[in-house]
C-alpha cells in the first residue's frame, strides 16, 4: 500500500512550468485576438449587467404603491434582507443543496469511476443510459415529474402511498419539496457530470493506473488512491457549476409551484424573490440588490471551491 | 521560491480564479434564466404569436393602418376570431398568452413595457382579475379610463354598477367585465331529498347542515378549502375584509375583524367535523372527491365547468338555491368573471378600432351569447343567454336555478382586487397547513400574517378598520 499511496505526486495537474519569456508583439497580438470574442461576450453579459446592477441596487428603493428614485445607498439592500422571505428562500436552498449536492457527487464520481473501471461495451452503453434523462430538455423532464410527483398517477404511487401522501398536494408538502427537487435535479444533471468527469478518467495515463496493479493495487484502490486525486479539478468543477446552478434555481421551483395546485411557495428561492421584487413590487433597486448579494455568495463558495479542488492547478493554487 | 514572487503568484492565480468563476456563474444564470422565459410562453398555442416575442408589435407603432393587438387567454381566442369575422375591415394581431389564474408573465411583461413606454398590447382580456390593480396603479396606468371614452357610454351603462364594480376604481370605469361569477348556493337536490335535509338559507344553516351530514353520512363533504377563490366564497361572503382599499396606499385588514373570526369559527368546526375538504376545485384530485359532494356555495360557472364538464357529475341531480344570508342578507363571493383592458396610450385610427373591438368583446350576443361559457356582464345579454342555459337537461329544477343566477347578481359582497394576490397566498398558506395536520384556525392565523406582510413588501399601509 505504501507504493499506491506515494503515485498522485507523479500525476496530478501536469502543468509545465516553465521559464517565464518575453513575449514578441505578433504573440501578444495573437493572445488578444483569440480571447477578443471571449472578453466581449464577458463584457456584455458579465461585467455590464453587473456593473450596472450594484448601479441599481445603490438606488432608493420605490414599489408600484411608492414610486421614488435617486441615490439611496444601502437601502434596497435593507429592503431586499428585511423583506419577510428573504432568509426563508436562503434556508430553503440550503436545504435543498444539503440533500442534493452531496448525492449529486457522489453519484457522479461513483458512477463515473464504475463505468472507467468497466471499459469496453459495457462501460459505454452505461454511460448513454445515464446520459438519457439528462438528454430529455427541461420542459419535457419536468412533465415527466409532474406525473411522477402526482400520487393518483404516479408509477412510483406505492412509494407515496406508503408515506400517506394521496394527492399531489401532500405530496409537495414542505418537508418533502427539498427532496423532490433534488431529485429532479440529480436524474436531470446526473448524466451531463458522468460524461464530463468521465473524460477526464479517459484523459489519464494508462500507465499509472498499470503502475498501481503491478504494485498490487486491486480495482478499488486504483480508482480510491489513484484515480480519485487524480480527477479533483474534475470534482472541484463539477461541485462549483452545480453550486452556482442550485443558488440559481428558479425553473423548477417555479413550475412546481403551478402544478402544485399553489401548495407551494411562489418565493421559494432567492431568485424568485429577486423576480418578485422587479415584477410584483416593481422594486427593481431590491431586486437589484438580490442579485448582488446572490453574485457575492456565489462567488465566495466559487472561489473556495476552486482553491480548495485546484481546479487551476494544484501547485498554483496552495 | 521567494515570498513576494509567491504573493504575486497567488494574486494572479486568485483574480484569475474569480474572473473564470464569475463567468460560469453567469453562464449558468444565463441559462436557467433561458428556461424559465421559455416556459412562460410554452403554454402558447401554435398559430398565435407567443407572449414573449412581441416586442415593437403594440401601440408604439400608432398610425400604421389601424390594425390593433390584443392578449388573450385561450378561452377567449373564439370571442377574437368572432371579432374577426364581424370586422374582417380590422386586421387583428391576436397574441394568446399563459392563463394560469396566478401566473406571473404578464405582469412581468408589463413591468417591461412601462419601463421601456413601448411594446403594450391595444387591448387585452386579464388573465387575473388582480392585474387590473397594477393596470391603474399610477406607475403603469395602462388602463385607460373608459369613463372618459363617449363610444363605450351606453356600454357602461347597460351594466349593473354592482357587476362592473371590480372596474371601478376611483369612481372611473377602468375596464370591462366580461362574464358575471356570483356564488350561488349549489345541492345535490336527490341527496337532499332522500334524506330529507332543507335546503340552507344562511351562511350558519349551510354550516351546521354540512356537519351533520358529515355525522349522518361519513365521507360526504360540503365544500372545498383549498383553492384561491375559497377566498372569495367564503371570507368575501362574510364581509371579512381582506381587499378593502381605504385609499390606494391605504388597506383595512384586520384578523380580529368581528366578521372574519366568526367565519373563521365555522370553517374550523366544519373542517373538524369532515365536512369540508383541504382540495381546490381546480386540483385533478377533486374530480375523485366530487363523488361525495353534496353542496357548496360557489361561483355560476361551476354547474357547466365543474359538475358537468370537469367532475362528470350524473346529470339530473343538482340545482342552485338564492344566495345564503350573513347577518340577515344576502351576501355571497364571486370567483373569477374576467376582465377586458384598454391601453391607454393607443390613439387616432387604432384607438377607434381597439374601441370597436372593446364594445363587440363585451357586448356582442356573436361572443356573449352564442359562445361565452359564463353568464354576460353585460345587462342585455343575460337573459338570451339564459334562455339557452340548460335545455339539455342536465339540472334539477331549471327555473329555481335561474332564479338563483339572476339573485345572486345582487348579492356580491364589496371586493376590490389589490397589487397583491389573495387567492395565491390562500393557497400557499390554508391547505398546506391543513394538509400537514393543522386546523383550520392555525391556516387562517398564517394567511393573514403573510398577507400582511405581503402587503406591507408592497407598500401598503395597513389599518385595523
Amino acid at each position: 500500500m505504501t507504493a499506491t499511496t506515494t503515485l498522485p505526486a507523479v500525476a496530478p495537474a501536469v502543468r509545465p512550468r516553465g521559464r517565464r519569456h518575453r513575449l514578441s508583439s505578433r504573440e501578444t497580438v495573437g493572445g488578444w485576438l483569440l480571447s477578443a470574442p471571449y472578453i466581449l461576450l464577458f463584457l456584455a453579459a458579465a461585467a455590464i449587467p453587473i456593473v450596472f446592477a450594484v448601479w441599481k441596487s445603490l438606488q432608493k428603493p420605490s414599489t408600484i404603491l411608492r414610486p421614488q428614485g435617486g441615490f439611496g445607498g444601502l437601502d434596497a439592500y435593507k429592503s431586499a434582507v428585511t423583506d419577510y422571505r428573504f432568509w426563508d428562500t436562503f434556508k430553503n436552498i440550503g436545504i435543498v443543496m444539503a440533500v442534493w449536492l452531496p448525492i449529486m457527487l457522489i453519484g457522479v464520481i461513483g458512477l463515473a469511476l464504475l463505468i472507467h473501471a468497466s471499459p469496453g461495451r459495457f462501460g459505454s452503453v452505461m454511460r448513454f443510459v445515464y446520459y438519457i434523462p439528462g438528454a430529455l430538455s427541461g420542459i419535457a423532464n419536468f412533465m415527466l415529474w409532474v406525473y411522477l410527483i402526482n400520487p393518483s398517477i404516479s408509477p412510483i404511487s406505492w412509494l407515496w402511498t406508503t408515506l400517506g401522501e394521496t394527492t399531489i398536494k401532500d405530496a409537495t408538502n414542505p418537508f418533502n419539496v427539498p427532496f423532490i427537487l433534488a431529485a429532479m435535479l440529480f436524474f436531470q444533471g446526473v448524466g451531463t457530470w458522468v460524461v464530463i468527469v468521465n473524460g477526464g478518467l479517459n484523459g489519464l495515463p494508462e500507465e499509472v493506473f498499470e503502475a498501481g496493479s503491478l504494485d498490487g493495487a486491486n480495482a478499488w484502490q486504483v480508482a480510491w488512491h489513484v484515480k480519485l486525486p487524480m480527477i479533483r479539478p474534475w470534482i472541484g468543477y463539477a461541485a462549483l457549476m452545480n453550486i452556482a446552478y442550485g443558488f440559481q434555481l428558479f425553473m423548477e421551483p417555479y413550475l412546481l409551484q403551478q402544478v402544485s395546485a399553489g401548495a407551494m411557495q411562489t418565493e421559494y428561492t432567492p431568485t424568485q424573490l429577486t423576480f418578485a421584487f422587479a415584477f410584483t413590487n416593481r422594486n427593481l433597486p431590491a431586486a437589484a440588490a438580490m442579485s448582488v448579494i446572490l453574485l457575492v455568495v456565489t462567488l465566495a463558495i466559487g472561489v473556495l471551491t476552486v482553491f480548495r479542488s485546484g481546479l487551476f492547478g494544484e501547485k498554483e493554487a496552495r | 521560491m521567494s515570498t513576494s514572487r509567491a504573493r504575486t503568484r497567488l494574486l494572479t492565480s486568485g483574480a484569475t480564479a474569480v474572473v473564470a468563476v464569475a463567468a460560469l456563474l453567469l453562464t449558468g444564470c444565463s441559462s436557467s434564466g433561458g428556461a424559465a422565459s421559455g416556459s412562460s410562453s410554452s403554454s402558447s398555442s401554435a398559430g398565435s404569436t407567443s407572449a414573449a416575442d412581441t416586442s415593437g408589435g403594440g401601440s408604439g407603432a400608432s398610425g400604421s393602418g389601424g390594425g390593433i393587438t390584443v392578449w388573450v387567454d385561450a378561452p377567449r381566442v373564439p370571442a377574437v376570431q368572432a371579432f374577426e369575422k364581424a370586422h374582417p375591415e380590422i386586421p387583428v394581431k391576436m397574441v394568446q398568452n399563459d392563463g394560469t389564474i396566478g401566473g406571473q408573465s404578464t405582469k412581468q411583461a408589463f413591468a417591461n413595457f412601462d419601463a421601456a413606454g413601448s411594446g403594450w398590447p391595444d387591448a387585452i382580456f386579464f388573465t387575473s382579475n388582480d392585474d387590473i390593480a397594477w393596470a391603474t396603479s399610477s406607475q403603469s396606468n395602462y388602463a385607460a379610463n373608459l369613463s372618459a371614452v363617449p363610444e363605450l357610454a351606453d356600454v357602461i351603462k347597460g351594466y349593473d354598477p354592482a357587476t362592473i364594480s371590480f372596474c371601478n376604481i376611483g369612481g372611473q370605469i377602468r375596464c370591462l367585465r366580461n362574464d358575471a361569477a356570483p356564488d350561488v348556493f349549489w345541492y345535490d337536490a336527490k341527496f337532499f331529498k332522500d334524506n330529507n335535509y332543507t335546503v340552507p338559507k344562511s351562511w350558519e344553516d349551510y354550516f351546521t347542515l354540512a356537519i351533520k351530514i358529515a355525522k349522518d353520512h361519513p365521507g360526504k363533504i360540503s365544500g372545498f378549502l383549498g383553492d384561491a377563490y375559497a377566498v372569495n366564497r367564503y371570507l368575501q361572503a362574510a364581509n371579512c375584509p381582506t381587499n378593502s382599499p381605504k385609499s390606494e396606499t391605504e388597506i383595512v385588514l384586520n384578523p380580529q375583524n368581528p366578521n372574519c373570526t366568526k367565519i373563521g369559527q365555522l370553517l374550523d368546526q366544519a373542517y373538524q367535523a369532515k365536512a369540508l375538504s383541504p382540495l381546490g376545485v381546480f386540483d385533478a384530485d377533486a374530480v375523485k372527491a366530487s363523488a361525495n359532494l353534496v353542496m357548496t356555495p360557489g361561483a355560476l360557472w361551476y354547474g357547466s365547468y365543474l359538475l358537468q364538464a370537469t367532475w362528470k357529475v350524473p346529470a339530473g341531480n343538482w340545482t342552485a338555491s338564492d344566495p345564503l344570508t350573513w347577518d340577515g342578507k344576502p351576501s355571497m363571493g364571486d370567483e373569477g368573471g374576467g376582465l377586458w383592458g384598454m391601453s391607454s396610450h393607443v390613439t387616432g385610427k387604432e384607438k377607434e378600432n381597439t374601441i370597436t373591438f372593446m364594445k363587440f368583446v363585451a357586448t356582442d350576443p356573436a361572443w356573449q351569447v352564442d359562445l361565452s361559457t359564463g353568464l354576460p356582464a353585460y345587462g342585455p345579454d343575460q337573459d338570451p343567454w339564459l334562455a339557452k342555459f340548460g335545455t339539455d337537461g342536465y339540472y334539477s329544477n331549471l327555473d329555481q336555478l335561474k332564479a338563483a343566477f339572476k339573485a345572486s347578481l345582487a348579492a356580491v359582497a364589496p371586493y376590490q382586487y389589490m397589487l397583491y394576490d389573495t387567492g395565491n397566498i390562500w393557497t400557499q398558506t390554508v391547505p398546506t397547513t391543513l394538509t400537514s395536520g393543522g386546523t383550520m384556525s392555525a391556516a387562517l392565523t398564517k394567511f393573514f400574517s403573510t398577507l400582511t406582510d405581503q402587503a406591507k413588501s408592497i407598500g401598503y399601509t395597513i389599518s385595523a378598520g
